[in-house]
């Protein structure tokens, strides 16, 4: 390439590129694999708008956060309590107000409504956890999940308890999966290139320099906060009208230690690093779950030993860190070119150890 | 490099899209979407195994409308997501059947699967009321029996043939399974007359003490003639053995959940204790034909059942198959029609009966088993006298 690049194809190449391999995915997956094939890429997807919903503000703060699983918690109860026929909505969450008892609304504005939810819960509760900093605030962010958990297990009027609620329409396909993921990576990318995203990570990498500078670090962070709450509220949004069916324990330790080993696998610092985490880490997960089952050579079946899964995946974040302690993307982002042009965003100096 | 990347992750998902299943097309598929692995696989793989069992008896007998019967199955791993799309995996190669895993919560996302599909599912062994109708939709049954009609049965037989008049309720929280054994309880004491509840309390499955709740039974003035125990494993154990490590020897009961002599060991030489099976694993069942189908488990899977929860997996294969017998066909319509015309039909662990409401067994047959001296045995058989109505299941 002899010519430099125009500014705005500089600026959107990366979203562009990431939101290609997920539909060149997709397509793949639609044309070929089976109905069964096609919901490994919809989960897949969904862990998509999850990771990149928690990277918004784990990958520009700095803070490694154990709570966003609870923030999907709320909207996928939330899209819940909007969109099951209120039949059994009067069986089985009998607590709920009257409005909510008594009608049923349509997918769309529901999914909206579900998903700021968690981010109004964010901008009332963030003030009070951002002002920590480092390791306090990321215990913090684990007690906020285990309070949602908690509250969400007992409400047993409203909740259903620790039993399963049924009856959610399934909205979600491919398509729709599709299309929220490529809205989290532009929200992502668009909050990452905004003011507030750069001033963030300038208070990540030099907080006393950034301060100096005028960057009120706690207000970036609540900005930050928020918005992430309300892209991880929109993956539960559509992981509830994925499976028609949901509990508190589907939002609790194994799905966050999951999609934090996806984020930290592809690289913290990076929105690449995020979304190809993601589907490095769903796909080992898919090819370790196949072999778990046992795979066919000649006549006899070969299989790894049940849980071996988790195992592997443990070595995989082991060699990760050892070899790519800033993840497989490092602090990159995924680009067509070669050329040392400046950079965007989120930027690169960043060689020391991550905090 | 960087170009190149994605690539490589299609090679390694398109590995993953290598194994689908064949089908021979005369066959009637019965798929089973339920853990293989996981920790879900110990309470589903006795029953399919029972199941499996069926299927070859009647493809012996010549098969189906003259069709054999071919399993096929698809793992859960004892995840949710998994399991659903286990369901459409076990749909798409062909299934009529879809037999989902035991517990209401992780089989449900495959059987609404099937019933997206208009596929019949039944749950191994579920006993909420929402596996079926209620939770499920009007083509997903449960061939276990409700777990309401455990307490119902032990409070009635308590009355009737032991006398017993006084009852202590202690209700272990941690499940469902266990609420509704107490909600059984607890529908058909006061119908009872005579029948009185002298305290009730509650604990949680893995409380690592009870001392409270024991000290509120020493104190009553006169102890209970029984405790109504609602619990499982694994806390169940503990409960069990801090009651009459204190020196309460009353009779304490439970539900099918504790059916088996793998945890006895850890209480020694307990008495007194009895519990409702639908049939026994311990070689002394009425019926010789349930005996006979012990053997026969143990031939084939080198081990006799451990519980009875393995038996529902041979009953719903067979009140599926008469069903399917009946229609003439495997229509899901037509075949739930048939199974919703059956009422007190025999089968090897008693008689079963669906209705156009309820695709659950709201009374049954129970085989009382009591526990003495460490060893369990049957010493009775039950069956409440009235089922439990609807709207005291569904809450």
């Amino acid at each position: 390439m002899t010519r430099a690049p125009s500014v705005l194809a500089k600026t959107f190449t990366t979203p562009l590129l990431l939101i290609a391999l997920l539909a060149a995915i997709a397509v793949l997956f639609f044309l070929f694999g089976s109905g069964a094939q096609q919901r490994f890429v919809v989960e897949m997807l969904i862990r998509v708008v999850l990771v990149v919903g928690i990277w918004i503000f784990v990958g520009n703060s700095g803070i490694i956060s154990f709570g966003h699983v609870g923030f999907m918690c709320l909207a996928a109860y939330a899209t819940a309590w909007l969109t099951i026929p209120p039949m059994l909505k009067q069986i089985s969450l009998r607590g709920l107000p009257d409005f909510l008892l008594t009608n049923q609304f349509p997918f769309w504005p529901s999914a909206f409504a579900a998903a700021l939810l968690p981010a109004i819960f964010a901008l009332i509760i963030g003030p009070i956890l951002m002002r920590l900093a480092g390791i306090a605030a990321s215990i913090a962010t684990f007690a906020m999940l285990a309070v949602i958990n908690t509250v969400y297990s007992n409400w047993s009027s409203v909740t259903g308890g620790t039993s399963s609620i049924v009856g959610i329409p399934t909205h979600t396909t491919l398509w729709v999966a599709l299309g929220f993921s490529a809205g989290a990576i532009v929200i992502a990318w668009l909050y990452a290139i905004s003011r507030s995203g750069l001033a963030l990570r300038a208070a990540r990498d030099e907080p006393i320099a950034a301060q100096a500078s005028g960057v009120n670090i706690e207000r970036e962070r609540l900005i930050a906060f928020v918005l992430s709450a309300f892209v991880c509220g929109a993956a539960g949004v559509l992981y509830a009208h994925f499976l028609g069916i949901i509990t508190p324990d589907a939002f609790f330790l194994t799905a966050t230690f999951v999609a934090l080993s996806m984020l930290v696998v592809g690289g913290m610092y990076s929105l690449s690093g995020a979304v190809i985490g993601v589907v490095v880490i769903s796909t080992i997960i898919q090819i370790l779950r196949w072999l778990e089952r046992g795979v066919p050579l000649g006549d006899v079946t070969v299989a790894l030993p049940n849980g071996s899964q988790q195992i592997a995946i443990g070595a995989v974040m082991i060699m990760i860190l050892l070899f790519r302690p800033a993840g497989l993307m490092g602090n990159r982002e995924l680009r067509l070119s070669f050329r040392r042009g400046p950079q965007p965003a989120p930027d690169r100096e960043v060689r020391g150890k991550p905090e | 490099m960087k170009a190149r990347r994605p690539s490589a992750f299609l090679c390694a998902t398109a590995l993953v899209a290598a194994g689908a299943l064949p089908a021979a097309a005369d066959d009637i598929v019965i798929g089973f979407a339920v853990a293989q692995s996981g920790f879900m696989q110990a309470y589903d793989e006795p029953a399919t195994q029972a199941a499996l069992i069926r299927i070859d008896e009647i493809n012996a007998e010549g098969g189906l409308l003259g069709r054999q019967l071919r399993p096929v199955f698809a793992d859960t791993s004892s995840d949710r997501a998994e399991g659903a799309r286990a369901g459409l995996e076990v749909i798409e190669a062909g299934a009529d059947l879809v037999v989902v895993s035991c517990d209401y919560d992780f089989g449900a996302p495959a059987a609404l699967m099937a019933e997206s599909n208009g596929k019949i599912s039944f749950f191994l062994c579920a006993e909420s009321v929402r596996a079926g109708i209620q939770g499920v939709g009007p083509h997903s049954f449960s061939a276990s029996v409700l777990a309401p009609v455990q307490g119902a049965t032990m409070v009635e037989w308590g009355h009737e043939v032991m006398g017993w008049n006084t009852y202590y309720v202690l209700l272990d929280t941690w499940t469902e399974y266990n609420r509704g054994i107490c909600e059984g309880f607890d529908y058909k004491a006061p119908l009872i007359e005579g029948v009185e509840v002298v305290g009730r309390d509650t604990f949680v499955n893995d409380d690592a003490s009870i001392a409270a709740q024991i000290t509120r039974i020493r104190n009553l003035a006169e102890p209970p003639d029984a405790i109504m125990l609602c619990s499982m494993m694994p806390g169940v154990v503990s409960a069990i053995r801090q009651i009459r490590n204190a020196g309460i020897e009353v009779p304490i009961l439970n539900g099918s959940g504790v059916d088996g002599s793998y945890w006895m060991d850890a209480v020694p030489g307990l008495s007194e204790f009895y519990i409702p099976v639908q049939g026994s694993i311990y070689g002394d069942d009425p019926d010789p034909a349930v005996e006979e189908f012990n053997q026969r488990f143990a031939e084939r899977f080198g081990v006799r059942p451990s519980s009875q929860y393995a038996y529902p997996g041979y009953v719903m294969i067979d009140v599926w198959a008469k069903a399917v017998e009946r229609a003439g066909s495997t229509d899901a319509a037509a075949v739930v029609a048939e199974l919703e015309k059956m009422e007190g039909e025999p089968t090897l662990f008693g008689p079963r009966t669906f209705t156009s409401e309820l695709h659950h067994q709201n009374q049954a047959r129970y085989h009382i088993v009591k526990v003495d001296n460490g060893t369990p045995g049957v010493i009775d058989s039950w069956t409440i006298s009235e089922p439990i109505p609807l709207d005291a299941l569904v809450r």
